[in-house]
Parts: structure tokens; sequence; C-alpha cells
């Protein structure tokens, strides 16, 4: 019942512009997505779920097991915004000294950690060396912008607007803080040298798939096989640039391909997985279909 | 600038972990497994974070906090769905509770999409498909400029100067197009490289109307035949026999030739992706004073070693316990 | 997980048949009748070797041509051609959509995208909205947005660049990250029905939209002058299409991996797309048109041999095929 009244509401939507309906319309679209992102914690709990007990049975491959968990543990520990909780981090301090200098004005920039880079009024940034070293820079007086901040993700930044009179100079002490959560020092260092690279590599793996299948399955053994080979054959060199420096016929007889008996065939599925969408998604609103809610 | 150890560190692991996973190609072993492993878990830690903070948090949480009263606040509805949600996973004897929010969703989903298929899928692709079968040139003496500069050899810059020109003086011929004297020697050059009489300039562009784009006719009637024949195929489950067999087996063809540039493309889409793999270990996609730290070649070497002498120890020791 | 590759292999175990002794190993060379004919054909010893080797090819094919280019010419297709000129048609403070819905694994064919399209805007002033439907990409782009958005894209050390200079742009007054939303096609339906409710009022970095100057007048999909959707599946860009573009009439172009091109180029014959750049070929096409070669065409001229390779692996395939039926017909069937 509930099910058909959001369905119904939500297709009917369509073709009311009332405001209201925008609005109820846009608070059942938001309450979705927040079901959606918990059905993945859903879906992470569960894998833990059935991961554990193995590792307690000490079943085949516990071992591997046990990295799994470990490395779930890991990511969702560093992922929590520890740095937020309690006392707000600073990024460091800004102190300007007047009649500290005899000509113009000075910005003295140090850090207390290594890979700091500083910026001043968005110029090209400045590396500012080990920490404690003292790195300064002359400009004209009166109003700069600073930005010290990290050469990688995961610390805070320094960004602030100082006046500084001729004579002065401004000192600037960077003490960047680390960050945790998404967005943090050890998530990211996670998420580009174990996340990217496996999830990476395990679909290239399918390049070398492709090619062993193309030696060992693709046979012209009927009409059929033969068009499907011969377009293939032809889409690949038209597709680089090899197929152009043989001949210009390549890269359009390619493109005509796609455009003409391709387009003609994908428009042909596109409209008839149209039509089963349609007709899946009103057995659903009118409660036909009950397969998604399991069996009683 | 210099790289960070802990960094410099990093990029080695993901070298390790990348023929971790690459040796698979030899057969399954160990280093898959424990880079597989290693993988699941760290997306299970990754993907639950990112859905909270980026989701349920501003959503949900903060939704609640900011409220003026916390009792009357509709970011409760959601909350009390997720919680019916996660009654599934608790308890096997109140699971059926979970239909509800299940319910909720299947039937949202089902609803936002019937209009948006209708329309974009079914509405503008037929009409398209049903647009005139004849299609005329374009008359550079009429067209727009935005029309003129999807034309082959065309750009923006081109088609401008040709409507410049014919509000002063209509063009009579192509080559009196082709011969305009406000282009520059690179335009023409691509102008005369753009020119051909099946598919070219001199096919689809006119100086006068009613001029008809034969090969284009001809793909068109193709198309609209190839979607017919395709259709038959796919909706008529009677026997394909006499003469709707015959149409429904050109709908093969046609079919047959999409799903073979289909697998070009895929060949290309799956190769990129371990051409990129290759680009990331030697290095090219760094900036140069980078990848000179991380000596990402011979750091493959090294690793590859390790692996092969492991792989073999794994080898040998398995054939002992048999 | 739903990343894994579903076409693994079904072989396994990658038993290597020339590891096996031969069937007629043990028999004596005898002139018994027959004998000659338990010894297998050369097409049917070619048509079971181990497929390693196949992989072996892939691998020097995909290694290798980086140290000996090709550099061959690259021209740009018709599509290609139109998502430049959607590009090149917007002016400057005008605000672009880019929609980045990938994953590491699709990174060789949209980085480069990516890297070309934004010195493509940032050249031309056009301020840019960034959000994601992918849950593997915010680090990503947050990487991305440090590299080659915060800082600018062309150095002095860009000599044979000749088009005009990009700058560094500002976050919150050049470009809004606006960070990633769970949902599916639901988030971009609410995207097009209401952007900001979608984001909760903030950018990413928790800085209220309110206080954005960029961002007035912008509330819903329909107020950006173009939408630029950087897909490897689903959902993207033709969820996009589906749930928005016919219903609010907006302009989208598309970049995407090679292996959904196919799916969209009758989006973009409709004209529902204005442009579509399918896979690493055609990223080489863009660069070429922006006037800045950059890795998708440093791939491209590797592709060339990743692509002979398959292609002779099916015409030999092919042959060994044709070549052993004859033969099999011959021995008397």
């Amino acid at each position: 019942m509930l099910g058909m009244a959001v369905g119904l509401f939500a297709a009917a939507e369509f073709y009311i512009p009332a405001h209201e309906v925008r609005i109820i319309q846009e608070h059942l679209l938001q309450w979705g997505l927040i079901l959606a992102a918990a059905a993945f914690v859903l879906g992470g709990v569960n894998i833990l779920q059935v991961n554990y007990p193995k590792i307690r049975r000490r079943e085949e491959d516990w071992g591997f097991k046990l990295v799994l968990l470990g490395g779930a543990a890991v990511m969702g520990l560093v992922g929590i915004r520890w740095h937020t909780i309690g006392e707000d981090p600073t990024n460091g301090t800004i102190a300007v000294v007047e009649h500290a200098t005899e000509s113009g004005a000075l910005i003295r920039l140090d850090s207390t950690r290594a890979d700091t880079l500083a910026k001043i009024d968005g110029k090209r940034p400045i590396d500012l060396g080990a920490p404690g070293h003292v790195t300064e820079v002359s400009v004209a007086p009166g109003h700069h912008t600073v930005k010290v901040y990290m050469n990688v993700a995961g610390y805070g930044d320094l960004a602030e607007e100082v006046d500084v009179p001729a004579g002065g100079v401004a000192a600037v002490h960077g003490d960047l803080a680390l960050h945790w959560g998404p967005s943090g020092r050890v998530y990211t260092w996670i998420y580009d040298y174990i996340f990217a690279p496996c999830n990476a590599t395990m679909f290239a793996l399918l390049a070398f798939f492709i090619a062993s299948a193309a030696f060992r399955a693709f046979r012209a053994r009927n009409t059929e096989s033969a068009l499907l080979l011969g377009a293939a054959i032809l889409v690949m060199l038209g597709a680089v640039p090899i197929g152009r420096a043989i001949s210009d016929f390549f890269p359009q007889l390619s493109d005509w391909i796609v455009a003409v008996p391709n387009n003609a065939g994908r428009r042909a599925i596109i409209m008839g997985a149209a039509l089963g969408a349609i007709a899946t998604s009103l057995r659903v609103i009118l409660g036909l279909e009950r397969s998604h809610l399991g069996s009683d | 600038m210099d790289l960070a150890t802990i960094d410099l560190f990093g990029h080695w692991v993901g070298i390790f972990l990348t023929f971790c996973i690459l040796s698979f190609l030899y057969k399954d072993n160990p280093f898959y497994k424990l880079a597989e492993h290693l993988f699941i878990g760290v997306s299970v830690g990754y993907i639950v974070t990112q859905q909270y903070y980026n989701v349920l948090e501003p959503k949900v949480v903060q939704a609640i906090a900011s409220a003026d009263h916390w009792y009357f606040n509709l970011a409760l509805v959601p909350l009390v769905l997720v919680a019916l949600l996660f009654v599934r996973s608790v308890s096997k004897r109140y699971a059926w509770i979970g239909r509800y929010p299940l319910a909720f969703v299947v039937a949202l989903y089902a609803g936002i999409q019937i209009n948006a298929v209708a329309q974009a899928d079914l509405g503008q692709q037929m009409k398209r498909a049903m647009s005139d079968v004849v299609v005329d040139r374009t008359n550079v003496n009429t067209a727009s400029a935005k029309v003129i500069q999807n034309m082959p050899g065309m750009s923006p810059d081109v088609a401008q100067k040709i409507v410049a020109h014919r509000d002063q003086q209509p063009f009579s011929s192509l080559d009196d197009l082709a011969g305009l004297d406000t282009l520059t020697a690179d335009q023409r050059a691509t102008l005369d490289e753009g020119r051909g009489h099946v598919t070219g300039l001199d096919a689809r562009l006119a100086v006068t109307d009613g001029q008809i784009d034969w090969f284009g006719t001809l793909s068109r009637i193709f198309m609209v035949l190839g979607l017919i024949a395709s259709l038959v195929y796919f909706y008529f489950s009677i026997a394909h026999k006499g003469a709707i067999g015959g149409v429904s087996r050109f709908g093969v063809w046609v079919l047959m030739i999409g799903f073979g540039a289909s697998f070009g493309f895929t060949v290309q889409g799956r190769i990129a992706l371990a051409i990129g793999r290759s680009m990331d270990i030697l290095g090219l996609d760094k900036a140069p004073a980078v990848a000179e730290q991380i000596h990402g070649p011979l750091a493959a070497l090294v690793v590859v070693a390790i692996i092969v002498f492991g792989l073999a120890v794994w080898e040998l020791r398995s054939r002992r316990a048999r | 997980m739903a990343d894994k590759p579903t076409e693994l292999p079904e072989d396994r175990t990658g038993k290597r048949p020339r590891d096996l002794p031969p069937a007629n190993a043990d028999q004596p060379k005898s002139n018994l009748p027959g004998a000659r004919s338990l010894k297998p054909h050369w097409t049917e010893r070619l048509a079971t070797f181990d497929r390693r080797w196949v992989f072996l090819a892939m691998a020097i094919a995909i290694v290798v041509p980086f140290f000996a280019p090709l550099n061959l010419p690259v021209k740009a297709s018709p599509r290609v051609r139109a998502l430049y000129y959607s590009v090149e048609s917007l002016h400057e403070g005008d605000v672009v959509f880019l929609s980045m819905d990938f994953d590491p694994a699709s990174t060789p064919e949209l980085a480069p995208f990516f890297r070309a399209v934004a010195l493509h805007l940032k050249r031309k002033g056009v301020k840019m909205v960034l959000a994601s439907t992918w849950y593997a990409a915010p680090p990503l782009v947050e990487r991305y947005i440090r590299e080659m958005v915060d800082r600018p894209l062309i150095g002095p050390d860009d000599t044979d660049y000749k088009g005009p200079p990009d700058r560094a742009y500002k976050q919150n007054v050049d470009y809004v990250w606006l960070g990633f939303r769970e949902g599916k096609e639901a988030v971009i339906a609410a995207m097009g029905n209401d952007l900001r409710a979608t984001f909760d009022h903030r950018a990413a970095d928790g800085t209220p939209l309110a206080d954005i100057p960029m961002m007035e007048g912008i509330h819903q999909l329909k107020d950006f002058d173009l939408i630029i959707t950087i897909s490897a599946g689903f959902p993207g860009t033709k969820e996009y299409v589906q749930q928005v573009q016919s219903r609010y009439d907006l302009p989208i172009v598309a970049a995407c991996t090679a292996v959904s091109t196919t799916d969209l180029t009758p989006y973009y014959d409709a004209g529902q797309l204005l442009g579509l750049v399918g896979g690493m070929g055609a990223v080489a096409e863009y660069e070429s048109l922006i006037g800045k070669p950059g890795l998708g065409t440093q791939g491209a001229d590797v592709l060339n041999f990743g692509h002979l390779v398959v292609i002779l692996a099916i015409v030999f395939g092919n042959f060994i095929y044709f070549a052993g039926r004859r033969q099999r017909r011959k021995r008397g069937q």
C-alpha cells in the first residue's frame, strides 16, 4: 500500500507543475537517497557478519578473511573525523611586528612540517623547506593574502589576510593540523596506494582475457559471426591513429558503422528495454510484482 | 618538491599490489588472494565512511540536530525507515519489518523511472527514428553558422566567415566557397580535406535548396529498415518463417554489426585500462621530478622477482604436499 | 563487491597443455596403419596452446611502445568536434556542471579528458560546479582539483603549447566542489528538481552555498549553461539523459569509457547529447583540438599496438580454425 502511494505519486509528479508537489517529491527523493546510503552500510555490516564466523572456525583461507576484516576496520577507523572532536585545531599563527625592518615590508614564513608550500597573493608557490627553516619574502607595504598549505591532501590550510605596514614584518607560523576522515591524510593514503591500484588492476586484467578470448572464441562460423568480427575489426582500426595512417577510409567507415547499423540495433534495444522497464515499474507500483520483498 | 617517505613507500605498495593482482594471469595464488581480500576489506570501510559523511551525516544527523524541535522534524521519517531496514540484519524473526523501507525505495525508483524512460528512450528516440527519410543537403546560402560549423572540415570561425561572405554575395558553387579569400591557409587545408562526394562536404552542402544528400538518405533508409527489422526480431516470438523470417534475419545481421562495434570499443576500453596501469608504473602520469624519485620500472622488477620467487616456493610446497 | 570484474575466466587452473606428455609419447614409432593420425594435427596443437602466450604478447604491446612511440597524427571525428564546439561557445563567467561519475579503474580513459576539458574551461574563464554520483570518486576528484584546477595547467615549460594560458582557480570563487551523494538515478532526478537541497545547501568543505557568489541564481540543473558528464557506467550519462535531459531540455555533452560509447551514440544521434567523447582514442582527438597533447594522445599511440594484437589474435585464431576444419574434413568425416 505504502509502495503504491509513493510510486504513484512519484510517477504523477511528472505531470503536475504545482510547487507543493515539487516539495513533496523533493522530500521523497531525499529519503530515497538516505535509504540507498543506509543499504550500503547494511551491506558492509553483512560482509563482516559473513566473514567473522569463518575466522572463528578457522575455515580455509581464514588468514585472508582476517586481512579483509583488518582492512575494513582500519579504513573505518581512519575514516572518522577525529580531529573535529573536541577543540578545533588551529593551523598556525600570524603576528605583525611594526618597525622591525629598515625598508619596505617583509613576510617571514616558517612551518612545523616538511613539504609545506606558501602562496602570497595567489602567486607561484614557495617551498618552505625543512621544519623550522625561515623564509623571508619582501613585499610592498599594504594588504596581502597569505596561504600556507601542504603539497599533499589531508592537512588543514592557513589562509589569512594581513596588513603589513611600511617597515613592518608579518611572521607567519604554519602549524598545519593533520586531518582524519574521508579527506584526511591516512584515508587518502590508503585510497591512493591500496584501493586505487587494486581497483584499476582488477579491470586491467580484462585486457588480457579479451585478447585470449579473441584468439580462442571469435570464429567466423556463419554469416552472423562473420559480420560481428568484421565490424569489430573495422571499428578497432578506425578508433586509433593507425587506421587513419593506413587510409582515411577506416575512420569514416567505422564512424558509419557506429552511426548507422549500430544505432539502428541499439535504438531497438533501448526501446525494448524502455517498454520492459515501464511494464516492470507499473507492476511494482500496482503491487503485482513482489519478488523484491522476499517470500513469507 | 621531495616526495614524503611515506608517499614513496605508498607508490611501491601500489606497484606491489598491481603485480599481485596481475599474478592471477598465471593462476589463482596467495598473492592474488592477499590483494583481493585487502581490497575488499578496505572497500567496505571506505564505502561505509563515504556513505556516512556524504549522505547520512548531513541528511539525518545534522538535519535533526539543527531543527528547532527534534520531535517535529521530517528527517525523523527516514531515520525510522533506516532503523526498520536494520532490523533485517539483527533479527530473523522480525525481518519482515524491513520490507516497508524496501517497498518504499523500490516503488520510488519505479515511479521516477516510468516517465524518464518513456520520454527519453521511447519518445525522443522514436521521434528521431521517424524523422524524414530523405536527407537534403544543407544550403550554405541560408543555413545558420551553427549548422555549417558541424559539416566536415568546418569550424565555428570558418562558418562565421562563410556567413559574413554570403550575406554580401551568395555562393554560386562550392569551389567558390573553398576559395574564400578570408580563410587562413590552415583553414583552407582543413576545408579541402573535408571535401568528398560520398560523405564529405560536396555530398552534404549545396548552394541551392532541394539538393538530396544521397549517401545520407541511403544511410537513413538503412537505419530505419534496420530498426524495424531488429524490432521484428525481438517482438515476433512466433516462428521466424517466410517474410518475417527474412526480415528478422536482416534484423539479426544489423544487431550483429552493432555488437561487433561494441566489441571493438570494449577491446579499446579494456586495453586502455591496462595501458593506464603501465603508465602508472612507468611514471608517465606523474610529474617527471616525482617519477624520478619513485623509480617505477626498478620497483616493478624487484616486485616481480619477489612474486616469482614466492610463487615458485608456493608451487614446490603444494607439489610436495600432494 | 560490485566492483569486481564480471568476466573472470572460467578456466582458473590455467593448465599448461605443453607440460602434459604428448598423446603418443609412449608409443613406439610404428608403421601400424592409423598411427600417423593419432598425432594431433598442427592446427589442433596451435588451437590449444597456452593462452598465457597471448597474455605475454599483450603485455609487450602495452609496455614496449612507450619507449618507441609512433607519434601518428590524430584527427578529430564529428562527435568529438561537436563536444569541443559546445565548450568553445561558452563565455567568460558562464557556469558549467561537471558530473564526475567514475572510479580509479576508469582513470586511464577519463582523467586525460578531465585535464583537457579543465584547461579548455579555465582558459575561457568558465566557472565550474563539480559533483559525483559514484562513491568511489570523492578522493580522486579532490586530487584532480588539487592538481588540475587549483593550479594552472600551463607552466613556463610548455613551450609547444600555443593556446591562451589558464590560471589557478579559487575554491568557492571560481569553482565549487559539492561532493558525492548516494542514490544513483534518484540523485540525478533530485538535482534536476532541487540541486541545493540534494547537497544540503553546502559545498563539500562545509561552506554554505548561499555564501558563494558564483552559485547565485543556480538552484537546479537547468540553471547551468552546459552540463558535462564524465561517466564510466551506471549511474552516468544515460541516467542524466533519462532523468533530466528530456524533461528540462538540458544541454549535455558527455565523455565516457569506450565500453559505453555504442550505448550512448543513439542519444547523440537524436540530439539528446550535444557531443560525445568515447574512449582513449577520442580523448586524443579532443586533446588535438585543444592543442595540448597529453596522456590520451600518448595512450592512443600505444593503443595501436594493443588493437593489432587483438586483431592478429582473431585473424590467427580463424586461420587455424579454417585450416583445421579442412583437415578434419579430409580425415574422412
